[in-house]
Formats: structure tokens, C-alpha cells, sequence
């Protein structure tokens, strides 16, 4: 079995208080790190291959460099703790079950950056997570682990918890600097880039709740020890969320070198009431959709990779043959349709109107031209627009199309055909 | 200075300009909606871009800037086919409205879709509805179907103003522009987001449904609310005098002048062109006979005021001229005052209200010229009289003749009793202005003025900056420029001298630029467009 | 009585905001976490207690109403005492949302978006609360209910006050 590194706490007894977790070793890295040089620091998580598990998958260490050497302007550590991404639900378990380690993993990654001022954005739903993480913080300020000289080691670190109000645009990282400054989510044009300028103008790094819970590890046992527990491309282990048909729902810390298959067989129990599997998302909706051929992949930013899509925030929803594609596609493409910010044409103009389109052919009414002016909207989008988003829709949009063609024109061909029909609801109307 | 090249051609610009000046400065057109050179950069609309050597993707020309050994291709074929795409998606949700909307013809959706689009639509799905014909304000309509939320409005409200009324609210394709509800747009620059918005989402309610744009003509100006001299352009009807309720001026647009007005105009300035066309234009001359003013021929009118002038010593006449009279009509003036040695002049008249002022562009002063009325010599000459002293000379009968331009004294700051007694005491009062007004009502002899729209000429600002404005529409019925007016006046007197022969506003500012010090060596081709400042 | 009509924060909420708004090295940033308080305290974010927030922030009205639309859970109108809002993203579209909606409807007697005539709850669809693990599920008020059946819903129903 392999190790745990992010869940080792889960389901003991009060693993959310700092005595437990200190019982645990916990705190041990931050002892470490606290007499290590910054630039050390983040070296060690270089050495680690940690890439960020938010969804971006960028090397956290190279992230951490970005900040301008020698700058003496206030440098700010966001955490995003605004998961959104349908499919997953591990950093509510990470502010629940083990507070303490993001606490942890934010005291190491501030002195490596040099922040004294961190801020956790924790989506405005999570209410009984934010409860939680606001008891750890304030035993952390009680027992001065946080605050000014902590331990007498001269750094002080503030930490300020900032709750979401409900929008999954501001779990990108720039739509979340915007909401924290107390703005609508807009995500900011790049450059400048958020290590340069981003919270209230400063240079600003921002990193997923797992991702920071990683460093208290790599520090403790050294970069080298976790990029081995992975592969080539991504070092460690990760917490995936598996959801949908499968026997066993939930969350599975595994070696990143684990492949869809396991996750899906070995590790959730397989498809239930004797269906098979049809297909499968392996990253989040952000993510294009998979077919059983191509479940045969380490689940590390390479793998999903290799078949034109991506490991995401490692949200796998998985497709029984009961499925309807179709369906499936117009309940994504509401979804994105809800949550485009609004702020750049493409995304907010063609996110409504492929809703509208996918809404049709599901209701019966879909035309043949449909299909290829879905496809083309989206090829023709992708690319153009302020942030990721888009991409991360029309992506998706396009695999489901592709793969499942016959499917939709079935659908197409069942329909009501030659006669103009009703309008159909617009915008977030439920299906 | 940075050294790039686009589309082939090397060009150098000044550190920190984006790509879609330098590629203006290169004579390359990147077409663009959200960007506005006097805003914020918001990178929203998605059209300005271009493809960049050695950068895998096309990025935004307003967010970048010019860089040593750039180079920059607008004109890819990728650059096309995404200009193509993004127009595609400014119209998925955009009305058809053009039959009834007033930006057709100035619309930039119409113009890059001709240029850039030029797709067959296939949106064929209900689009989203939205509040139309929404009036925000005494100046402003808003139709926000029509809005393709490039911000501009927003950004200036915020950042010019700072009166941040309007907002973007919800999300996604419900976005919305709009005001806070139950406010409205009251600031005193409403007006310039009708300009900057490129579609027709904010559009000038005094213009609506007037005229249609392609039928208007235009002529570079200068405003004449206040002494900032904004820089205009007359927009006038002249072809569909049916339109616009046979009104000739149809609307006044602000015109870029970086060092005077950049690109805006104050409302005030903006909409005070209705006396222009109005009933109370004085088109004929006009004598008084048996207590009421009759119209008579200009010969006639001239001939009357040439023997009063005759008549009377020069101290028994007083001349109160008016900072609203461009720099020719003042220095014409001048000279024949000069000629016939009459001393008692003054262009000074306290205004009814003070005026109002911002650190925008709004001044306290409401005359265009009053720079030009102090350096053209229009202050009482050596033991003349001003202002009041040339009115209380008039109650007292000691001065005979009263020749007033353009104010309605009998409505301005003057207590209405002295004016009244001067008015009543003088022998011969000249009204010479372009509106009739309870003053004109009074007097004895009316000489018709054009507007400063129907004529040339210059007037200086309160910076000193000398700035031209043109003719727009021929003078109203015999309305004539008051140089000219002056000139005709200067050889029924025999006067000869460059006044008595000029025949443009030109020749007149020629002799003025040769006269005083302060315009030496400035002529009408060097001011161009954007004026120039006196000399010290 | 808070009354969302005629917004007024104590001396205490005052001092709280103050506290709030010099966490943040721009005070504007106090924004979203005062709006919460302010919900909290009038029920729901009125365009009175816009207006009375903005005033706390020294913004236009305009901008602060561009933030109260923006964000899902903040509530323009007045709101049930309970608030259930089922998900009906992908993974509890997939274990029947659709199904667990049409019996909250069907019991409540009201549609998606609407309040039942005795005050007492809210009906809304939402985007994915992220516990697909337990789909089909739903948010009523601050909790997570999970693994959905009609019964189950029934239960929770009958025990909101």
C-alpha cells in the first residue's frame, strides 16, 4: 500500500486540532524551514517536481521564483480554497479533516517567498470548512505559531481568511485576486503576471490548498524523496476525487503514476449494477472526456495529457452506459454558461448561445448544422479569451462532440426536424 | 525609444506606447473596441489583435507594448480569420436594430463587420433580451441589448468623472450595463459616453431619430460656452432640411486636442447650440420708427450709424464690445475706434450668475475670447470710460451714443435699473449681436451678427492658445461676421487701411498678427487644427 | 429589528467593519466579508443596504450593486428562513438531481427560484457544491446534505423549524 502523504491524518479522532496534529509531527517542517535560507526552500520544492494541484498543473517551485528578486514591496501568499471544479472535493476534505497542514504548508511557502501577509479564499458554500480552518487559525495564533516573531524566529506571518460569495471564476486565480479585492471575479489581463503584480498591486503568489499541504513534506523529507514517490513528469502523490458510477465514490490518495483504470477499478470498485463504463472524465469538466480505450494512463500531467486532455484538479466523473452524451454536454455547457464572468466577448457571448444549442438537440429539437456550429464556435474561441475558462468549456465540448458524434445525430435525426421551434430558456434556467 | 517593425515597415515610438498606436503612427489601422487612448486598458473586446514574431499565439494590441526589435504583422491570415470570429461573437446576441437605430452609419459593429466579418450569420437561437430605450439620464438613452460591454462608460465615469454611476452587473451573457437603480447620469460630461460608446447602446437623446448621420456635414470648430475653447465639430443638416425640424446644426462632437480638451466636451458646451437656429436669431437690420423696429436694408442701417458717428465727439460715444467676438471682430472694432479717436470702450460685463467651474475642463468664465478682447486693445483708452462708466455717461445724458455687442445687458450682472437709464437716456442705441433680447428690444438701430458656426475666425483661450474655428452653415437670413460688419462701416467712412479692404476674416487676422505683439508670426495655416499659444 | 429598508449597523457591527476593512491593505477588500454581515444582519442585500454600504467604503453605489449581482449567494430579495439549493452540475446530474428537484418542487409546491407562501423556504438549483462524492445533494443553509432519496429529502424537511 502506498504511502499517504496528504491524507495520513484523515479519519483520526480531532485530526483537526493542533495537539493532534502536532502528535502527528506536525509542525516539524515549519521547525525545519524556518532556519532554512528562503532561496532553499524553494529549491527543495523545485527538487520535488510538485506541480500546482489546483488545475494548472504549473511547477509550484518555478511559480515561487517568479517573485522579483530583491523586490521590497509587500509580497502576498493567496491560498485558493474556492474549489469549484464539478468533479471535485478534496481540499473540503484537506480544510476539514486537516487544517493544520495548509497552515502548515503557508508559514514554509511565506518565508520561501518572503510574505508576511497570507490570504485563504475559501468559496462562500464551504461553511462548515471555514468554520474549521478559523478554529486551527486561531489556535495558531494562540500557540504563536502565527503572528508576529513566531517562535522567536523573527518572521511574522499573518494569515486572513476571506470567504467567496459564489462564483467558480474566482477559483482562477486572477478572478480570485479581483474578488478579494472586493471586485467581481473578472480575472485580470496578462501581463503583468500575479508573481509581478496582483493582490492590491503587489507580487503575489497563489497556490491550491493541496498544493501548499504538500510542502510541510518535502520539506521535512526533502524534494528528492517526494518527486520519487511519482513519475518522470509530476513528483508524489495526489488526493484524486472520483465520483459518478462507480461503486465506491470519494477520494483516493494514490501515486500520481496511478492509471485511470486502477483508479476506476481497483481503487472505486468499478462500474455498478453490472453497466460498463462509456465514458469517463479524468481532470475535472475542465477536462476532455475519455473513452474506455483511453483509460490506460498514469494520472499525472502527462497522462490525460497524451489523449488530448488533461489531469486538471484530478476530478474523475465517470459514465456508465446509461448515459446520455448529450445530456451530459448540455448540463456542462449550463454550467459554463452560468459561471462565464462576462467580462471578454467570446466566452460570454458563445458560452449562452452553445447552451441554447446543446439545450435543443437535447429537448428534440436540435438541427444538423448544429453539431458543426458547435465545433466551430469553440475552435474558433479557444485562445482568444482573457483567461483559461473558455478553453476550459469548449474543450471539453469539442471531445464530447467528436467522440460521440453518432450519438447527437441520432438524437438530431429523432427529433422534430424541418420546423422552426419554440424558443428555448436561456441562460441558468434549470433543464 | 523602441525601434519595431510592422507589417515590413521599421518604426520608432516613444517608450510605453501600446501596438495599436505604434501601428497608428505607422499608418496601419488595428481595428479595436474597448480601447480608448484617454482610458484605462480594460483587454476585454478581444478584436485588437495581432500576431507577433516568435509569440505562438496572436495577443492584444492594446496590453502590449512596443518593444526593440519587434515585429508585428496585422494582416496574417490568422489575424484575419480571428478578427472574423470575434466579430462573430460581438453579433451572436446583438439586435438587428439598425433600421431604427441612431448610431447606424457611425457604428462600429457595421464598419468592422464590413471590413473584418463579412460571415454569413448563423445564431439562429433566440437572443438575450435586455432593457431598450432606457433614458439614464437628461442627456443619455440607453439601449443595453445593443451594449457590447466594452466598458468604455464604465472606465470614464470612474476615471474621468469620478461620479462612478454606471456599472456592469450580473454575469455572463446576462451582463448588463446600467445605473444604480432609481439614479440616473447626471454628471456634467454625460454626454461624452454617447461618443465613446462604439455601438448604439448610449445615444444623444436631443439627436434621436433627427437625422441620419450620412446626411450630415462637418466643420472643425472651437466651442464658445467658456473659456477653455474646446475643440469641436459642428455637425449640420443642410441636405434633408426636413430632417431634424429644419434645425441646420444637428449636433456638436468633441474633437481630440491634447492640450486643451483631450477628447471631451462638458454637456453644457455640447447642447448650447440651440440658439443658433432659433425664432430669436436677429436676421435683418432693423430701425426703430414710431416706437417699433422695422427691418430695413443693410445700406440704410450702416448709413444711419456712419452719420451718427459724425455726429457725436468721440467722447460723446461709448462702445461696449463683447468677449463672445472672435479675435478679427474685436481688432476690427479697434482700429476704427483707434481711427476715430474714441476712447470710451470696454468689453467687460459682470454675468447675471457666477460661473460655474471644475478642475475638468469646465472655467468660471463663460466667453470664448477674453484673452482676445484684452490683447486686442478693447480696454478703455487713455480718459475713457469702462463699463459702467460708459452706462452712467448714458443716464446722464453726456454720452450720446451706445453701441453694444452681443450682451444683453439688460439681463446680465449691471443692476437692470442703470442699465435701463442708460438705455433711455442715450440719444442712439446700437444693438449689433447675433439674438434678439430685451437689450436689441431697446434699442434703435439692430445689426444682425452671424454665429460663430456661420463664418471663420479665431478666439483665444484663458490659456492663451489661439485656436481657428470654420465656417459651418451660410450666415442666417443678412446676418453678417461682425469684422465684416465693422469693415463695411470703416469705407462708408472713407477709413481705408487693411479693415476697409479685407474681404476674408483672414486679412483681418493678418493685419491684427502685424499689429500686436502677442500674435506676431502667427497665421491661420499655423494654427491648423490645434491652435497655438501667444507669444509671452 | 434590522430592517434591510432602513439599514443600520450597531456600534459593534461598526467597529467590526473598521476591523474588517484594516485586514485588507486596500479597505475595499473588506468588501465581499461586510455584505456577508450585512446579509446576515438584514436578511437579505437590499438596495437600501447597498447604498448604506456603500457609504461604509466610500464607493458608488453603482459599483458595490455590480458586486451584489455578481456573486450567487448573495440574496437581492427577501429569502425563506431555510434555504435549500440542490446541485445539478455533471456528477449529481448523473445520480438524479433532476429527480430530486422534481420531488422538492412537488413537496413544497413551489418552482426553482421561488419561496413557499408561509416564508419558510427558498428553492434554488445551483452550480457543483464540490461533494460529488455524495451525489445527489444538496446546501440547506449552512450544511451539506448528501446521498439524496425522496425520503431522505422528506426527513430533512420535516426537521427545519
Amino acid at each position: 500500500m502506498a504511502e499517504k502523504v496528504f491524507t495520513r491524518n484523515f479519519g483520526i479522532a480531532n485530526s483537526h486540532t493542533l495537539p493532534v496534529y502536532r502528535e502527528r509531527g506536525g509542525y516539524a517542517g515549519w521547525e525545519k524551514a524556518k532556519g532554512m535560507e528562503p532561496a532553499a526552500i524553494t529549491e527543495e520544492v523545485k527538487k520535488a517536481n510538485l506541480r500546482g494541484l489546483g488545475g494548472a498543473g504549473f511547477p509550484t517551485g518555478v511559480k515561487w521564483g517568479f517573485i522579483p528578486k530583491g523586490s521590497t514591496t509587500p509580497k502576498y501568499l493567496v491560498v485558493n480554497a474556492d474549489e469549484g471544479e464539478p468533479g471535485t472535493f478534496k481540499d473540503r476534505y484537506l480544510l476539514e479533516q486537516d487544517p493544520h497542514a495548509l497552515i502548515e504548508g503557508m508559514l514554509i511557502a511565506a518565508r520561501a517567498i518572503d510574505s508576511h501577509l497570507g490570504f485563504v479564499y475559501i468559496r462562500g458554500e464551504y461553511v462548515q470548512p471555514w468554520r474549521i480552518f478559523s478554529g486551527a487559525v486561531r489556535e495558531a495564533y494562540e500557540a504563536g505559531l502565527l503572528g508576529k516573531n513566531i517562535q522567536g524566529s523573527g518572521f511574522d506571518f499573518d494569515v486572513v481568511i476571506h470567504r467567496g460569495a459564489g462564483a467558480y471564476i474566482c477559483g482562477e486565480e486572477t478572478g480570485l485576486l479581483s474578488s478579494l479585492e472586493g471586485k467581481k471575479g473578472w480575472p485580470k489581463i496578462k501581463p503583468p503576471f500575479p508573481a509581478v503584480k496582483g493582490a492590491f498591486g503587489q507580487p503575489t503568489i497563489v497556490n491550491n490548498v493541496e498544493t501548499l499541504a504538500a510542502v510541510p513534506h518535502i520539506v521535512n523529507r526533502g524534494g528528492e524523496w517526494f518527486a520519487g514517490l511519482g513519475t518522470k513528469a509530476q513528483g508524489g502523490t495526489r488526493v484524486y476525487s472520483v465520483s459518478g458510477h462507480v461503486v465506491r465514490p470519494g477520494l483516493v490518495e494514490a501515486p500520481v503514476s496511478i492509471t485511470l483504470r486502477s483508479l476506476i477499478y481497483d481503487e472505486c470498485g468499478g462500474i455498478p449494477n453490472g453497466r460498463t463504463l462509456k465514458a469517463v472524465v479524468p481532470g475535472g469538466s475542465s477536462a476532455a472526456i475519455l473513452t474506455p480505450d483511453e483509460i490506460d494512463i498514469p494520472m499525472d500531467v502527462d497522462g490525460p495529457k497524451s489523449k488530448g486532455s488533461m489531469i486538471g484538479s484530478a476530478g474523475v466523473i465517470v459514465m456508465d452506459d446509461t448515459v446520455s452524451i448529450p445530456e451530459a454536454l448540455m448540463v456542462v455547457a449550463r454550467f459554463y454558461a452560468h459561471e462565464s464572468c462576462g467580462q471578454c466577448t467570446p466566452c460570454r457571448e458563445s458560452t449562452g448561445w452553445i447552451y441554447k444549442m446543446a439545450h435543443r438537440i437535447v429537448d428534440g429539437h436540435g438541427r444538423k448544422e448544429d453539431l458543426d456550429t458547435i465545433l466551430d464556435v469553440a475552435k474558433r474561441g479557444a485562445g482568444t479569451t482573457i483567461c483559461a475558462f473558455y478553453d476550459g468549456a469548449v474543450g471539453p465540448y469539442i471531445s464530447y462532440i467528436e467522440k460521440f458524434r453518432e450519438e447527437f445525430e441520432a438524437l438530431i435525426r429523432s427529433g422534430s426536424g424541418a420546423t422552426p421551434p419554440e424558443p428555448t430558456v436561456h441562460g441558468s434556467a434549470d433543464a | 525609444m523602441p525601434k519595431l517593425t510592422i507589417n515590413g515597415k521599421e518604426i520608432e515610438v516613444p517608450a510605453g506606447t501600446n501596438l495599436i498606436e505604434a501601428a497608428r503612427l505607422a499608418g496601419v489601422e488595428v481595428p479595436h473596441y474597448c480601447y480608448h487612448p484617454g482610458l484605462s486598458i480594460a483587454g476585454q473586446c478581444r478584436l485588437c489583435m495581432v500576431d507577433i514574431d516568435k509569440v505562438p499565439r496572436p495577443q492584444i494590441g492594446c496590453n502590449t507594448l512596443a518593444a526593440d526589435g519587434m515585429v508585428v504583422q496585422t494582416e496574417t491570415d490568422r489575424v484575419k480569420d480571428t478578427r472574423r470570429s470575434i466579430m462573430e461573437f460581438h453579433l451572436i446576441n446583438h439586435p438587428l436594430d439598425c433600421p431604427v437605430c441612431d448610431q447606424a452609419g457611425e457604428c462600429w459593429l457595421q464598419i468592422y463587420y464590413m471590413k473584418h466579418g463579412l460571415y454569413d450569420p448563423r445564431m439562429t437561437d433566440e437572443k438575450v433580451h435586455k432593457p431598450k430605450a432606457l433614458p439614464i439620464g437628461p442627456r443619455v438613452m440607453l439601449d443595453a441589448e445593443r451594449c457590447i460591454l466594452c466598458s468604455r462608460c464604465v472606465r470614464f465615469c470612474d476615471e474621468i468623472t469620478g461620479t462612478g454611476e454606471l456599472g456592469i452587473f450580473q454575469r455572463g451573457d446576462h451582463s448588463e450595463i446600467g445605473l444604480f437603480p432609481g439614479r440616473a447620469l447626471e454628471n456634467k460630461y454625460s454626454g461624452n459616453v454617447i461618443d465613446i460608446c462604439p455601438v448604439g447602446a448610449l445615444t444623444d437623446r436631443d439627436f434621436r431619430f433627427q437625422v441620419r448621420v450620412w446626411y450630415l456635414d462637418s466643420a472643425k470648430s472651437v466651442c464658445n460656452g467658456c473659456a477653455r475653447g474646446c475643440n469641436t465639430e459642428v455637425h449640420t443638416s443642410q441636405r434633408r432640411p426636413h430632417h431634424n425640424q429644419g434645425r441646420r446644426i444637428a449636433r456638436l462632437k468633441p474633437r481630440l486636442n491634447p492640450e486643451v480638451n483631450r477628447w471631451w466636451l462638458c454637456d453644457e458646451g455640447r447642447y448650447g447650440f440651440g440658439w443658433i437656429d432659433d425664432d430669436t436669431r436677429l436676421v435683418a437690420p432693423a430701425r426703430r420708427e414710431a416706437g417699433a423696429l422695422v427691418e430695413t436694408a443693410w445700406d440704410d442701417a450702416l448709413g444711419r450709424l456712419r452719420s451718427a458717428l459724425g455726429r457725436y465727439r468721440p467722447e460723446e460715444i461709448g462702445v461696449i464690445a463683447s468677449p463672445q467676438m472672435s479675435n478679427e471682430d474685436l481688432y476690427a472694432l479697434r482700429r476704427l475706434l483707434d481711427d476715430l479717436e474714441i476712447q470710451s470702450r470696454d468689453f467687460r460685463v459682470p454675468p447675471r450668475e457666477p460661473g460655474d467651474e471644475d478642475s475638468l475642463l469646465i472655467r468660471a468664465d463663460k466667453n470664448p475670447n477674453t484673452r482676445g478682447a484684452e490683447l486686442a486693445g478693447l480696454a478703455p483708452g487713455s480718459g475713457g470710460l469702462d463699463t459702467v462708466g460708459i452706462l452712467r455717461a448714458a443716464a446722464e445724458k453726456k454720452l450720446k451714443l451706445l453701441w453694444i455687442f452681443h450682451h444683453d445687458l439688460l439681463v446680465s450682472g449691471l443692476p437692470e435699473a442703470d442699465v435701463a437709464a442708460a438705455l433711455s437716456g442715450a440719444e442712439m442705441v446700437v444693438f449689433q449681436g447675433p439674438t434678439a433680447g430685451k437689450t436689441s428690444a431697446a434699442a434703435h438701430l439692430v445689426l444682425p451678427s452671424a454665429a460663430y458656426v456661420e463664418r471663420d475666425g479665431t478666439f483665444t483661450n484663458f490659456q492663451g492658445r489661439v485656436q481657428r474655428f470654420r465656417t459651418a452653415v451660410p450666415p442666417l437670413g443678412q446676418a453678417l461676421p461682425d469684422w465684416e460688419i465693422v469693415a463695411r462701416l470703416a469705407r462708408a467712412l472713407g477709413a481705408g487701411g487693411p479693415i476697409g479692404q479685407a474681404e476674408r476674416a483672414e486679412q483681418v487676422f493678418t493685419a491684427l498678427a502685424g499689429a500686436v505683439p502677442a500674435f506676431q508670426e502667427i497665421t491661420y495655416r499655423a494654427l491648423g487644427d490645434l491652435g497655438l499659444l501667444v507669444r509671452a | 429589528m434590522p430592517d434591510a429598508k432602513r439599514p443600520e449597523f450597531t456600534a459593534e457591527q461598526l467597529a467590526e467593519v473598521q476591523r474588517l476593512q484594516g485586514l485588507y491593505p486596500d479597505k475595499r477588500g473588506a468588501l465581499l466579508p461586510v455584505l456577508h454581515l450585512a446579509q446576515d444582519t438584514f436578511g437579505y442585500v437590499s438596495l437600501e443596504v447597498e447604498v448604506y454600504v456603500a457609504g461604509l467604503f466610500g464607493l458608488s453605489p453603482a459599483h458595490v450593486h455590480e458586486v451584489v449581482t455578481f456573486y450567487t449567494l448573495f440574496f437581492q430579495q427577501p429569502k425563506g428562513r431555510h434555504v435549500v439549493a440542490v446541485c445539478h452540475t455533471l456528477s449529481c446530474h448523473l445520480m438524479g438531481a433532476k429527480g430530486i428537484v422534481e420531488h422538492l418542487k412537488d413537496k413544497l409546491g413551489i418552482d426553482v427560484g421561488e419561496t413557499t407562501a408561509d416564508g419558510k423556504t427558498t428553492l434554488l438549483t445551483v452550480e457543483c457544491l464540490c461533494a460529488c462524492e455524495g451525489a445527489p445533494m444538496m446546501q440547506v443553509d449552512d450544511r451539506y446534505e448528501v446521498n439524496l432519496t425522496p425520503d431522505k429529502v422528506d426527513r430533512i424537511l420535516a426537521g427545519l423549524a
